[in-house]
């Protein structure tokens, strides 16, 4: 397992996506945390949740880092030479799951610093509070759920294999099917994937909508992985590799 | 380190047989009850008309397609089975199927990893295949005889004793094909095993001590190449 994971490592360091997908979620999350510090809002510790909850914003980034690691590989045909070297195809996907996870973590917790500067500093310049007790934990919840979606990408990817597919399919779902949803029977929303990724961050919604406590909805959303996962491994993963 | 290589390359030699091999994609019986055996240490010309069946079996011996029913196996196993693949058999399947990002290189240093095998490798085999002033190139740049350099350099990291090449003249200009001819002929005298799979019938005719020919998934004949023209032979059977 050490070597492939060693193999995976070296290649998601290599690809010039990767690395620009790195360096961009920050600044996009940093961003995205000015526009809350410079809104009203109806009292100090909502505005500062408002602003740090933006952290979670690098849950897009790191599921398409997720699903371009493992659909990358099929759609320039190098899914060849991974299932060469380690015909287990399991094992090459519990490599790219170690090492996404790993990448996923870097750029969540890289985004997760960056709100917090940006976030922190427009805060006081507008004379308004900018830490509080729980301003670790919502940072924390929020590097957690990113991670984590760079796994689904990774599980989403190995399921769908085609890499324009499965990006559309994963924006669209958890940008606005679960929303929709969510919209449709409310009670729903805190079983759903985005549901679950919220509550590990801490956030409360708007609609008032409950969500599951904070490891309720982490081990949810694992079970989410899992599930991908396992699918792919029973579906999509023993395909033939034809070309 | 090995006491002998010849010696130890006896004992790791790996054998190539398809058994009753079937395959169906759907409606479409891709190969039909194939069988044929390669002879260790010959270079096999693995032949056929366009849809033969050559790529689909070649890929059922290397465990990247499922077969339908029947057997395929290296050295008696499915390739799945073996352990250490890479360092059992080299494949040279698309000339295609690269990172364009990555470069020589990195390709290679990712599968040397993934296989386990010493660091020295990568710079020998692209000095094997003459791409080493090439190594830092993004292999997106690459003409179609340089990626076939590479495939086959990178069937070679794992200094297998057997070969399996699908079309690895595609896009060889003649001097390209005049050193993939050397190379295999060296190859070969070293005592391994190539089965290469081709339509350039007067390339292989030179090099090729036995031949396989199958038409639409079965087999038309397999034996020596002796006297007779390659070509003659061929259109008789298959034809």
């Amino acid at each position: 397992m050490i070597p492939l994971i060693r193999a995976e490592l070296l290649k998601a360091r290599a690809s010039r996506t990767t690395r620009v997908l790195v360096a961009v979620t920050p600044l996009f999350c940093a961003l995205w945390a000015c526009l809350p510090a410079l809104m009203p809002a109806a009292s100090d510790a909502v505005r500062m949740a408002n602003v740090y909850n933006m952290a979670q914003q690098a849950y897009v980034f790191t599921m398409i880092i997720g699903i371009l690691g493992m659909c990358g590989e099929f759609r320039h045909g190098t899914i060849t030479w991974s299932f060469l070297a380690s015909p287990r195809r399991g094992r090459v996907v519990l490599a790219k799951l170690a090492v996404y996870g790993l990448v996923g973590l870097v750029v969540s917790a890289l985004s997760a610093l960056a709100t917090l500067v940006a976030g922190a500093a427009l805060l006081s310049s507008q004379g308004h509070p900018a830490l509080s007790a729980d301003v670790p934990w919502v940072l924390t919840g929020a590097v957690l759920g990113s991670t984590l979606y760079a796994l689904l990408g990774v599980g989403l990817g190995a399921l769908i294999r085609h890499q324009v597919g499965a990006i559309a399919l994963a924006c669209l779902l958890f940008m606005y099917g679960d929303a929709f949803l969510a919209w449709l029977v409310p009670d729903v929303f805190r079983w759903l994937p985005t549901g679950a990724a919220r509550a590990l961050g801490g956030m409360r919604l708007d609609s008032g909508g409950e969500l599951l406590p904070a490891w309720g909805g982490g081990l949810l959303f694992a079970g989410y992985i899992a599930a991908a996962v396992l699918a792919a491994r029973f579906i999509t993963l023993r395909r033939d590799i034809t070309g | 380190m090995r006491d002998d290589p010849a010696i130890t390359d006896r004992r790791r030699m790996t054998s190539i047989r398809v058994h009753r091999l079937r395959k169906s994609f759907g409606k479409v019986l891709a190969v039909d009850d194939l069988s044929f055996t390669v002879p260790e240490g010959t270079i096999t010309a693995f032949l056929g008309p366009n849809g033969a069946g050559k790529t689909t079996t070649l890929r059922m011996l290397l465990g990247l397609v499922r077969p339908t029913s029947g057997e395929a196996v290296l050295g008696g196993v499915p390739y799945h089975e073996l352990d250490r693949p890479l360092e059992r058999v080299g494949a040279v399947l698309e000339a295609t199927s690269f990172h364009p990002g990555l470069t020589a290189a990195t390709h290679l240093e990712a599968v040397r990893i993934a296989a386990g095998l010493p660091a020295a490798r990568v710079a020998r085999v692209l000095e094997q295949v003459g791409l080493e002033a090439a190594a830092h190139r993004r292999v997106g740049g690459f003409s179609l005889g340089m990626r076939q350099r590479l495939a086959l350099a990178t069937a070679l990291l794992g200094e297998p004793d057997t070969l399996i090449l699908d079309e690895p003249a595609n896009g060889l200009d003649p001097a390209g094909m005049r050193w993939l001819r050397g190379f295999l002929r060296a190859y070969a005298h070293e005592g391994h095993t190539v089965l290469i799979s081709t339509h350039v019938l007067a390339e292989v005719e030179q090099i090729a001590d036995h031949v396989v020919i199958i038409a639409a998934g079965r087999l038309c004949w397999s034996g020596p190449l002796a006297g007779a023209g390659l070509e003659d032979l061929y259109l008789e059977v298959a034809g």
